[in-house]
């Protein structure tokens, strides 16, 4: 049988001819049907009959056949499988239609209208059979392709132009040449290089630059210059489409036009021009300001170029948003704290007819919370954090020092990229990169993150993919992308392709060299010119990308979008450019370009009504502001703000690095390593010298990971369990003059080995204003046996005890309230807090990498941690209690609190009743934990509107 | 458990649960520039795996390819140590065991064993670029965040028990020297924190991720429920906005909500395992992972893996006392796994889960790193041991490494691949190298092997530019294949 199988392959391949049997036949019966319609032209009936019956015998037939092809060629896939099953279905259905036409002419129905019916059906069928054949033929994108607005064909109207303009001449310019060459290298790139570019060589053959085009492939020349019907290239591209040897082989043969032009490309000698050809939309680099509007209604510069927009588009303006909104919206976006009550409820009475403006101002001028809040924004863009790879092998160094300097001094921005760019120590964390040990990827070297971060940040430009080849969703090629890495090397460095060296030398430059030169001898002078050339005006790429960044921070949308590129068109480039450019006049001031933005009624809109995600994806039109959601660190925030502070340490403490106590515990040891402490009790002692002077003060801080009990020269002067807190003593009751000695008992908890430490910390002040500090670190001693009642003693000898070790602080970070000095209320800012669980699943990102936009999705992972985390519950747990020491017991008083607190509003009667029913008259933790809960997870507070 | 069953079961408690479609994403507003790319859907032979990750360098010589044993005495060369423990035999004819493993022997006649899997060569060897580099296919540091395996079939195939998170990763904890490295690959990288790892460090108590939080009443846990749907349809104030916006969180909500108080959760509770099934388990965590690991497969668990836990210098890590420890190691794993291996075939479930052993690489007593490319020695050894703290594999060997496979479609008994019986004992017949394992395991799920997304306007495979391909030999299919690709392999 086997033998026999090439005839029913051959039969399946009849299948796309057949298919047009019930295609034509059937539609057209189906056009006579309603043209027969009220017993009108009656002598088609015959015609039709036949057609249907035809019709459904060549469907049957078709389904057959395509079955075969099927079977015996190489189809597969989702779409095959669809077309497959909806065939099968409307052969059915016309065999259907074909029975019930008959038995209507029988007589067993007394009118045409369930044939009619079935008819269409089959022929509804049939067109979407069709079409998804057509596609599997075709390609998916068969019809779309052509589609006004897809970037992705070739501009056909350019071309022909160009042909018509030729066509008419008798001699060809120098001009006609270049434009005619760089228009055939134009189709090369949309239709060739796919197979034959530097990045994939099919057949030896490069068509994308001189050398290779003329070079040929592995059978010779494919160009003769003069000759397009000796030149190999040519005779490919003007076969039938169904000869093996056609070119492209992929996709669609070229048209008549393109292979006219190629074919006047050739006979004009083949002449290659200098210029490079982009294939790709490039933004252009300088600004142009724009005059700004008449709009005569409008005050504002941003207001008046959306007026403009607003009639263009046909969008109505709203009435900006009240007070409350506005006032909520201006906190976050400036120093990322809600509002307290009393602040709305003062500003709502205000009746200063400026009086946004002048918030605006006092917020911006608030530089301890701006910087707090801003601080995780330029983490973000700027790959800097306070954990995360590299750190362990010294690889990777932090800029949180310098970063939060720059902001709270307001560092003029074009300061701040030639200190990134041509660093001093505290700044050069940025162009380091991340170092791992070993060997890496040629595109993934520090000098080339160096070049993909500053492209990425700063120029809104993908260096990433031209690391590795020439780009293939830019003008970007290899060569510019080393050449702008070299600037960051020792020497200058090798080409590597996907990581293999071409043995070609990077020629430094930088990506837009008609800024100004950048090549000098030493890596310091590089960095010096590079710095100079980044932040010139002209560089107007540079003021865009950022103003653009702050827009979408403030508004929720980009200008441009993706915000990394930006030689994507933006909605309204008279907008982008005219706030760059007022950026740059202001001194690169980013605080007055925040305040331009706020200040606009285009900013206090509210919050635009779009139907679905789409719609501010592609196609988009500004309405007004996006609706945002809290950041991780906002959330974070406003929990800490209203229920009790969320975090106890600081991985970056802006005042200084503070007490010199380490975290402290006895020192395990498995297979002679030191491992993680097992859970179980510990003991620890530490002796002092207490000096012969009067005390004035004697003050402990301490606290232990997981609970402790204090003593101090046998008395035991506290416990505690919680490591987040810092238990403050006065202890000068217990010490005396000579020999002291402090005892832990301290206790790991847990089933399994885990972190564990004592932070202890005394200072005594004594009459004559001298201090003495005794802290935690590697003086103390412990054990891990439990010792005899005297071990609180001074005088136990403790000689077989052994030396603690230091476990650091990376475990704990650095408590806020690990201070002598006294705390107003003041919490861990989420922006100055390690990465943690909670706030990676709110979208925190871990800077691996450079991220610019959040990942604003709300995951189920995401809701998992609200509703069961134990650590968002517990945080919840403990303010209901200190809520209900604060406030009593007075329901009423809680939830209206709470509403104010929260919502910025007072609830509704309605609400207050629910939330009353649910706490009760005489409030409980529990009942008041699930207020709390419930209030937090509303979209109203979740959302800035 | 046929795949007719499995989906009957999964449109069942999706309707129970009443859940939209499973867990997929609700996007908000995102703009990271991704989309994913289309790829048509191939048939599978599996429906969950179960990675066992013996993390910190497990040596075949000593476990699953055991060479010449040389017995410790005193003044033994390093040089002539291959093996350190006898061989024992196993279910499949001619396939031995190294002494301690009898029971994992005991269900080779299940499964089949890779013997010449390669690590790359990364230069300087670091446990955790390593691991890295096995659970994602992309050496670090990538440009982007490149995802764990576990994510992309969270991705791309879902949960399969709406209740069970698509990609548990258990065992590991990241309080441990490197965590910052291991973090960095327990992600979804670029395809968001949705798809990352369900993580359940200690597995007895896995039952607390997935119920009303601690000291919650489930009568409460509704009224909060209740209380919050009551105060978010009375809250008003929010006319302005976009509404999908404000529906999307609260639909999140509400299938977690949902999640947390289905009766399924119980899936997660080792209690409800008789006493006597649970004591043969409980070697320690990881043990109770892989009868965890058993539960969830049974379940409709996606990915599941279970490690021995990786922390420096401990575990398969033994940079001293290499023979010693190695003794406790077997006996953490070996009657756990053999006991998986036979309750998933006893209850038919392993036909749809392929369970994988595997490591980052292998150790020797001599050579770091590998011949041709060897690397700076991180551990001093004696020529001639003194000590038996000398006497083990305490060197980084990535030249052959052993990979065992059970179910989800492998060929029963087979052996594939060889190391050489003299040092170096590096792979020599067949060799595998990562993008094969991934290829291999997408293969048996059914996920083509171009699967890839748009990043940042590029394409990012599962295995880089969509290389290697599954080894079809497990599949009991053999492809017929040319001396010259063996080089590629071998030269990649």
């Amino acid at each position: 049988m086997e033998s026999f199988n090439w005839i029913l392959q051959l039969l399946g391949r009849f299948h796309s001819l057949l298919v047009h049997f019930p295609i034509g036949l059937l539609v057209v019966a189906l056009f006579f049907e309603l043209l027969t319609l009220k017993g009108k032209r009656q002598s088609l009936r015959a015609g039709i009959h036949l057609m249907i019956f035809v019709g459904a015998v060549s469907a049957v037939v078709a389904a057959m056949l395509g079955w075969l092809l099927r079977t015996y060629d190489d189809y597969s896939g989702e779409l095959v499988t669809n077309h497959q099953y909806l065939g099968i279905a409307t052969a059915v259905l016309a065999v259907i239609t074909a029975v019930l036409l008959r038995s209507t002419l029988k007589g067993k129905f007394s009118n045409y209208r369930t044939y009619r019916g079935g008819l269409i059906v089959t022929v509804i069928l049939l067109s979407i059979t069709g079409h998804l054949g057509a596609s599997l033929t075709h390609g998916e994108d068969y019809l779309t392709s052509v589609f006004p607005g897809n970037t992705d064909v070739y501009d056909d109207a350019k071309g022909l132009a160009l042909l018509n303009e030729l066509k008419n001449s008798d001699s060809i310019t120098i001009a006609q040449q270049d434009k005619l060459n760089l228009e055939v290298r134009a189709i090369f790139a949309h239709n060739c290089y796919q197979c034959h570019s530097e990045n994939k060589q099919k057949g030896e053959l490069i068509l994308e630059n001189k050398e290779g085009v003329f070079k040929g492939g592995e059978s010779g020349k494919v160009i003769v210059a003069g000759k397009p019907d000796e030149s190999e290239l040519y005779k490919r591209i003007t076969l039938s489409p169904d000869d093996d040897e056609v070119m492209p082989k992929k996709g669609k043969v070229l048209k008549d036009n393109e292979i006219a032009l190629i074919k006047l490309w050739i006979q004009n000698g083949a002449y290659w021009s200098d210029q490079a050809l982009k294939v790709f939309p490039e933004a252009t680099l300088a600004l142009e300001k724009p005059d700004l509007p008449k709009a005569e209604n409008q005050n504002h510069p941003i207001d008046k170029l959306i007026d403009a927009y607003f009639e263009k588009n046909d969008v109505d303006w709203s009435s900006v948003v009240d007070d409350r909104t506005f006032i909520r919206r201006a906190y976050m976006d400036v120093i990322g704290l809600l509002p307290e009550p009393e602040a709305i409820a003062e500003f709502s009475r205000d009746s200063n007819p400026n009086k946004r403006t002048a918030l605006i101002d006092k917020l911006l001028e608030d530089t301890h919370n701006y910087t707090q809040n801003w601080l995780s924004f330029w983490n973000d863009l700027l790959r800097n954090d306070y954990s995360g790879t590299g750190f362990i092998t010294g690889g990777r160094k932090q800029i949180t020092d310098w970063l939060y300097t720059s902001l709270e001094e307001n560092k003029s921005y074009d300061n701040m990229v030639k200190e990134l760019v041509n660093p001093t120590e505290v700044s050069e964390g940025f162009i380091k990169g991340i170092e791992w040990r070993g060997v890496v990827n040629a595109s993934q070297r520090t000098e080339m993150q160096a070049a993909q971060n500053i492209g990425q940040s700063l120029l809104g430009v993908n260096v990433k993919c031209a690391s590795c080849h020439n780009s293939f969703v830019s003008n970007l090629t290899l060569a510019e992308s080393y050449g702008f890495a070299s600037i960051f090397a020792d020497s200058v460095l090798e080409l590597n392709r996907c990581d293999k060296p071409l043995g070609k030398m990077a020629t430094v430059n930088f990506l837009y060299p008609e800024l100004g030169e950048v090549e000098a001898e030493t890596i310091k002078e590089r960095l010096l010119k590079l710095s100079e050339v980044m932040v010139k005006p002209e560089n107007g790429r540079l003021y865009r990308t950022i103003t653009n960044r702050l827009w979408k921070q403030m508004m929720g949308r980009g200008i441009v979008e993706p915000v990394d590129e930006m030689d994507n068109t933006p909605w309204n480039s008279d907008l982008l450019d005219w706030l760059a450019s007022d950026f740059i006049e202001s001194g690169y001031d980013l605080k007055h370009l925040m305040k331009q933005i706020m200040t606009s009624k285009t900013y206090q809109l509210p919050t635009a009504h779009y139907e679905k995600l789409e719609d501010i994806k592609s196609d988009y039109v500004f309405k007004g502001p996006i609706l945002r959601r809290m950041s991780a660190e906002q959330f974070s925030d406003a929990v800490s703000q209203i229920i009790k502070p969320m975090y106890a340490a600081v991985a970056f403490n802006p005042k200084g690095e503070g007490l010199p106590s380490s975290r402290i515990w006895h020192r395990e040891i498995k297979f002679d390593r030191d491992v993680l402490p097992e859970p179980g009790k510990r003991y620890f002692r530490k002796t002092f010298e207490v000096n012969p002077k009067t005390i004035t003060e004697a003050k402990v801080l301490i606290s232990v990971d997981h609970s402790y009990t204090l003593y101090i020269n046998d008395n035991s002067v506290s416990d505690g369990a919680d490591w987040k807190k810092v238990d403050r003593l006065d202890v000068s009751e217990f010490l005396k003059n000579g020999e002291n000695i402090i005892a832990v008992e301290g206790s790991n908890e847990g089933t399994i080995a885990n972190p564990a430490g004592i932070l202890f910390s005394m200072k005594i002040v004594y009459a004559d204003e001298s201090e003495q500090i005794i802290s935690s670190d590697k003086t103390w001693k412990s054990t891990d046996e439990k010792p005899n009642d005297k071990w609180t003693n001074i005088d136990f000898d403790d000689n077989e005890w052994k030396e603690v070790r230091n476990y650091g602080t990376s475990n704990w970070g650095k408590l806020v309230a690990f201070s002598f000095e006294d705390q107003n209320g003041e919490f861990a800012r989420a922006s100055l807090v390690q990465q943690h669980p909670f706030m990676k699943a709110l979208g925190r990102p871990s800077r691996e990498n450079v991220a610019t936009s959040r990942d604003e999705q709300a995951t189920l992972l995401q809701a998992l941690e609200l509703t069961n985390g134990e650590f968002f519950n517990n945080v919840l747990e403990e303010g209901a209690g200190l809520w209900l020491r604060r406030y009593g017991e007075d329901s009423e008083k809680i939830v209206n609190e709470l509403y104010r607190q929260t919502l910025g509003r007072q609830p509704t009667k309605e609400e207050e009743k629910i939330l009353l029913a649910a706490l009760g008259d005489q409030p409980k933790k529990e009942e008041l934990q699930d207020i709390f809960w419930s209030t937090l997870i509303l979209p109203e507070f979740q959302f800035i509107n | 458990m046929d795949e007719q069953n499995t989906r009957r079961d999964f449109i069942k408690k999706m309707a129970s649960a009443s859940l939209a479609a499973s867990a997929t994403s609700i996007p908000l507003a995102s703009f990271l520039s991704s989309c994913k790319g289309s790829v048509p859907k191939i048939s599978s032979t599996a429906d969950t795996v179960i990675l066992l990750w013996m993390a910190g360098g497990m040596a075949h010589t000593e476990t699953f390819d055991p060479k010449a044993y040389v017995p410790y005495e005193k003044g033994v060369e390093s040089k002539r140590v291959l093996s350190t423990f006898p061989k024992v035999p196993t279910a499949v004819d001619g396939l031995d065991f190294s002494e301690g493993l009898e029971s994992i022997g005991s269900v080779m006649d299940k499964g089949a064993i890779i013997r010449s899997y390669k690590s790359a060569d990364l230069g300087h060897i670091l446990h955790t670029r390593h691991q890295y580099h096995w659970h994602t296919c992309y050496e670090p540091p990538q440009s982007v965040q490149a995802p764990h395996i576990g994510a992309w079939i969270a991705k791309e195939l879902g949960p399969s028990n709406p209740v069970i998170p698509p990609f548990i990763a258990m065992g590991q904890r990241f309080t441990v020297g490197e965590a910052e490295e291991l973090k960095a690959f327990h992600s979804a990288g670029f395809l968001g924190t949705e798809y990352g790892p369900f993580l359940i460090p200690d597995p007895s108590g896995g039952l607390d991720s997935v119920r009303p939080p601690q000291g919650m009443s489930i009568k409460r846990f509704e009224a909060r429920y209740k209380l919050y749907k009551e105060l978010a349809n009375k809250s008003k104030v929010m006319e302005n906005g976009s509404d999908y916006q404000r529906e999307s969180l609260m639909r999140s909500m509400e299938q977690s909500y949902r999640l947390l108080n289905s009766p399924e959760a119980k899936v997660f509770d080792l209690s409800e395992e008789p006493k006597e099934v649970y004591d043969t388990y409980n070697t320690g965590r990881f043990g109770l992972g892989c009868l965890l690991a058993k539960r969830l497969a049974m379940n409709g668990g996606r990915f599941i893996s279970v490690s021995t836990e990786y922390e420096p210098f401990l575990g398969w890590d033994t940079h001293e006392n290499g023979h010693t420890r190695l003794v406790k190691m077997k006996e953490l794993i070996d009657r756990p796994i053999a006991q998986l291996v036979k309750d998933l075939d006893e209850s038919g479930h392993l036909d749809r889960t392929l369970i994988i052993l595997a490591s980052e690489f292998s150790r020797d007593a001599i050579m770091e790193g590998r011949p041709g490319e060897q690397v700076k020695d991180q551990v001093p050894q004696p020529d001639v041991i003194e000590d038996e703290k000398f006497y083990g594999m305490h060197r980084h060997f990535t030249d052959g490494s052993s990979i065992l496979l059970w179910g989800g479609g492998v060929e029963k008994g087979l052996v594939y691949g060889k190391t050489a019986d003299e040092r170096p004992c590096s792979s020599i017949e067949n060799p595998v190298v990562i993008d094969q394992v991934h290829q291999t395991i997408y293969h048996a799920l059914g996920m083509h092997p171009e699967t890839q997304y748009t990043i940042e306007g590029r394409p990012f495979y599962t295995t880089p530019d969509g290389h290697g391909k599954p080894i079809m030999d497990l599949f009991g299919k053999p492809m017929t294949k040319t001396k010259d690709q063996d080089k590629e392999v071998l030269a990649s």
